[in-house]
């Protein structure tokens, strides 16, 4: 049976997590004061009932702070702890240290306020851009004139769409364990996705140079980008427990906590205009995309030109204009989220297409068909479409979905049916692949052959559920020749491989994968020259595998992997071997909006179908077939279910979870019982073939899976929209996203306008 | 408030505070870190174990309730370095990303295939719909289970190279 074997330690429950980290019992626990409202400021804290709950009970505050009290990697605008004025509610205002968990969180709770004043909150982005509350000037890319364009449309559309935030919800909350070391300096142990981020974060608090700093990351609980830039607070607030008192530190958010407190998705409030001619086909598109920042910069100014990249989907547009504005708000920083801004992008085009459609009186499939992307177009910035696989993929999909006869059925059941409705709806996606930050593209390995011939391979990459050390694993054997059960992907460490970046972006794989492999190449030449010696051959007729070496194709059954290695060691040969990877070819433009900012992009398509109980408004998905372009897959089984959940999360955002914050600035859903995410029932039938064109730009001929089929989640979306508008023609256009059974059934009762932005 | 148990096997005397939730009783004071908390509220499942057969929350348990009970937990399943027939299949079938929920999930399945060992894909989803899974997206759990029961539902044309 072929294994898994990281699976094999989580079946059994022996896989450790933050949580599960030996605790001694010198070990202090932390616990979060959190700011009580959107907005505000105070004079000072009173803690004296907070130090004189327990013995043992410690209280840091910003002035605590050796280093430089601050977490952004950009605009300094996010103090890790504040100094006098909060600007979100769950913003940390102290940490509170106890001999346990319970009594750190109770004398948290006795931390006061003094002068406390409440300041007013914005927390709509489009009233933040009203008072000029902007992280950074917007940007704009443009491609040909749509203005001018206009004139040549027969049917021109404009609307307003809205899309939620979403919770990350992985399972394992954020935390860290700090310990002291007796230089002076700090290893830390954190659930994050960026270990060499959290490493210059935890330096620059603590005032240290970072080789004073050690961050280790063994794996995590689900990530999904919410431990990108939002995992050093917590690895940096443990640090300076540790640094304080000279003892471990443990920071283990609970459920609320982290809700509360840390960054989502990020809502977007956007206007489109989309101009097309009589057939179809679409010749300008303008979109304004009102980011909701939350109230400090993160990686907004990042997320934002990946949403403008993806304003026209899988689609070529000859006259273009997107403009992304960063609003800043009085709400938690809003942060990664698989995806990074793109859906965001993809929904509103999807929107003015469906929009567009119903004003021109066609199935949106005519539209989407008529105007995906061709061989050798160019995009609205400016770089060159190469062996696109739109067409393929979206044929596909509308064949195996069998579209014309699965159309002509549901309108027969719809025709006969009063009480239900079905409808269905197809995503094509496109979506560029390489870190938006071009010089993010860059990864590091370090591959050590143990004399017994066991294999010891250390990247930048995290290991976080997506099957990274899997991939790495499997390269690194079939590059090495070695067998697969003698390689160990190692924890992420600072020390081992450093200057790496988050392993993000889907990049983990092609990145990691790929320095690992040059790092095995090179071992691999050395053993292949000793063998050569050895058997008195030509070195071009030695190669290493499954192994074995072999000679002239022939495995030499005397000289396995680990027997070669034994000789290399013997003759003093190097077994060590560290490479690095840089993405090549990318460039990027940033004042003219132009250039090259991807490798290269995955296609695919999705349909899905839902029926909907016309009475209460709720509904049920029936089928997901889906196509994924995955290129050759590395481990298909880890790719599927890369594509399935990406798809169940893309559902969830375009359906379900609803991020609720009222006008003050309070998140309603700040709980598993309030927010609520898709579960086994939610999920409709899957079909997903993969699209299997090799990619001969990666490692292997693979492809990144982690975020494009996120976006396909938003067909159900349309699809229970087309039901909507089955059972009621006339209602309006509606373009506010989750869909969730309330807002259907406010639809369909004719009430939604009130409910409703920009209707 | 002195409680006796049985965990997988084994039996357990120990003082035990009143509000201690099962899931911190077998965490700190047992040592059995297989069972996960991802809420603590008895909404995501992540802590399930059986509990007299049945599966439970274990945050929602007082463990001065389990007093006399027997307890089953992600560590009791496999036997030695033999995974179980459910834990094979879920390996087989790659129904675990990060693994954080996969604990609960097994328990569930467990107690699922105890009354059903041949549970239709609608059983399957009824029985882990207290357990939420943020990565998978279910479908590769559901097969997993449906693979070991040798139902005609699954698919399972793919493997691990
Ligand atoms: S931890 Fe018990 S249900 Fe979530
Ligand atoms: S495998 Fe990550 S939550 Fe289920």
């Amino acid at each position: 049976m072929k294994r898994n074997p990281d699976s094999a330690l989580n079946v059994m429950g022996k896989t450790t997590y933050i949580d599960d980290l030996p605790e001694s019992t010198e070990m202090l626990h932390a616990a979060i004061v959190c700011s009580p409202s959107a907005h505000g400021r105070y004079e000072r804290l009173d803690t004296a009932a907070a130090l004189a709950y327990a013995p043992g009970v410690r209280v840091l505050e910003a002035s605590d702070v050796p280093g430089q009290n601050e977490l952004s990697t950009s605009i300094p605008d996010e103090p890790m702890l504040s100094t006098g004025e909060w600007h979100f509610r769950g913003e940390v205002l102290a940490l509170v240290l106890a001999p346990s968990r319970s009594v750190a969180r109770r004398a948290a709770a006795l931390v006061k306020l003094v002068g406390r004043e409440d300041l007013p909150a914005v927390v709509d982005p489009r009233e933040a851009y009203a008072q000029g509350k902007l992280i950074m000037a917007p940007r704009t890319q443009r491609l040909g004139d749509p203005e001018a364009a206009y004139a040549d449309c027969d049917v021109v559309v404009t609307g307003r769409v809205e899309s939620a935030g979403q919770e990350h919800v992985y399972l394992e909350t954020q935390g860290a364990v700090a310990y002291p070391d007796d230089a002076g300096g700090v290893r830390v142990v954190s659930s994050t996705q960026s270990p060499s981020g959290v490493q210059s974060i935890v330096a620059r608090i603590l005032g240290l140079p970072m080789n004073k700093v050690e961050i280790e990351t063994r794996r995590l609980g689900g990530a999904f980008g919410g431990k990108e830039d939002q995992a050093s607070g917590w690895a940096a607030l443990a640090a300076l427990g540790a640094y304080r008192t000279g003892k471990p530190v443990k920071l283990y958010l609970n459920r609320r906590d982290d809700m509360t407190s840390t960054g989502k998705r990020h809502p977007y409030s956007s206007d489109f205009k989309i101009g097309l001619k009589k057939d179809g086909t679409i010749l300008a598109f303008e979109a304004d995309y009102y980011q909701n920042a939350g109230a400090a910069t993160d990686l907004s100014p990042a997320i934002i030109p990946r949403t403008l990249f993806h304003a026209a989907n899988a689609y070529h547009i000859p006259n273009v204009r997107a403009t992304g504005t960063m609003c800043r708000t009085n709400l938690v920083p809003f942060t990664a989220f698989r995806g990074f801004g793109g859906p965001q992008g993809v929904f509103v085009i999807e929107c003015a297409i469906e929009k567009a459609a119903r004003a021109l009186g066609v199935d949106p499939v005519k539209i989407q068909r008529k105007n995906l992307l061709s061989e050798g177009d160019v995009s609205h910035y400016g770089m060159r479409m190469d062996d696109v696989r739109a067409t393929d993929t979206f044929s596909r999909c509308m064949d195996k979905a069998k579209w014309t006869e699965l159309r002509a059925g549901i309108a027969a059941y719809n025709a006969a049916n009063a009480a239900t409705k079905r409808g269905a709806a197809a995503i094509p996606i496109c979506f560029g692949i390489s870190f938006t930050k071009i010089m993010l593209n860059q990864g590091g390995a370090l591959v050590h052959v143990y004399s017994d011939g066991s294999v010891s391979v250390s990247t930048g990459a995290v290991e976080m559920g997506q099957g990274v050390g899997r991939k790495i694993a499997v390269v690194s054997s079939r590059t090495l020749g070695a067998p697969i059960d003698s390689v160990r992907v190692e924890s992420t460490r600072t020390t081992t491989v450093a200057n790496t970046v988050a392993t993000a972006a889907s990049s983990g794989a092609d990145i990691n994968a790929m320095a690992a492999q040059v790092a095995c190449i090179e071992i691999k030449k050395r053993l292949v020259a000793l063998a050569a010696k050895l058997r008195g051959a030509a070195p071009e007729a030695v190669d290493l595998r499954d192994g074995y070496v072999t000679v002239g194709g022939v495995a030499d059954g005397e000289l396995s992997f680990a027997a070669i290695v034994a000789k290399a060691f013997e003759n003093r040969v190097d077994l060590s071997a560290h490479a690095f990877y840089a993405t090549p070819g990318l460039h990027y433009d940033m004042k003219a909006e132009f250039g090259t900012p991807f490798y290269y992009h995955v296609y695919g398509c999705a349909v899905v179908t839902a029926t909907l109980d016309v009475i209460r408004g709720s509904y049920r998905f029936d089928d997901a077939i889906i196509v994924h372009d995955i290129a050759e897959s590395i481990d298909p089984l880890v790719d599927m279910g890369q594509v399935e959940g990406a798809f169940a999360q893309g559902l969830g955002w375009a359906c379900l979870e609803e991020l609720k914050f009222d006008d003050a600035g309070r998140l309603l859903a700040d709980t598993l019982s309030t927010y609520k995410l898709p579960d086994a029932h939610f999920m409709p039938r899957m079909d997903v073939e993969f699209f299997t064109k090799p990619n001969p730009k990666v490692v292997a001929n693979s492809k990144a899976v982690g975020e494009p089929p996120f976006i396909y989640g938003l067909a159900g979306y349309f699809a229970v929209l087309d039901a909507l508008k089955a059972a009621r023609p006339e209602g309006p256009s509606f373009h506010d996203l989750p869909m969730t059974p309330e807002k259907a059934m406010l639809f369909l009762t004719g009430d939604l306008g009130a409910a409703v932005k920009g209707l | 408030m002195r409680i006796q148990l049985t965990v997988n096997g084994l039996g357990y005397e120990r003082d035990c505070a009143e509000h201690r939730t099962l899931l911190r009783f077998l965490r700190e004071d047992l040592g059995l870190m297989g069972t996960k908390e991802g809420c603590g509220m008895g909404e995501c499942g992540a802590c399930t174990v059986i509990m007299n057969g049945r599966a439970v929350n274990s945050c929602m348990v007082l463990a001065v309730e389990a007093d006399g009970a027997t307890i089953r937990t992600i560590e009791g399943e496999a036997d030695g370095p033999s995974l179980s027939d459910i834990q094979k299949a879920f390996e087989r079938n790659h129904a675990v990303q990060c693994g954080f929920c996969t604990a609960g999930m097994v328990m569930s399945v467990k107690e699922l295939l105890s009354e059903h060992p041949k549970p239709s894909a609608d059983q399957v989803k009824e029985a882990i719909e207290g357990n939420f899974c943020r990565c998978t997206g279910y479908t590769q759990i559901v097969e997993a289970v449906l693979d070991l029961t040798g139902s005609p539902e699954k698919k399972g044309e793919l493997e691990h190279v």
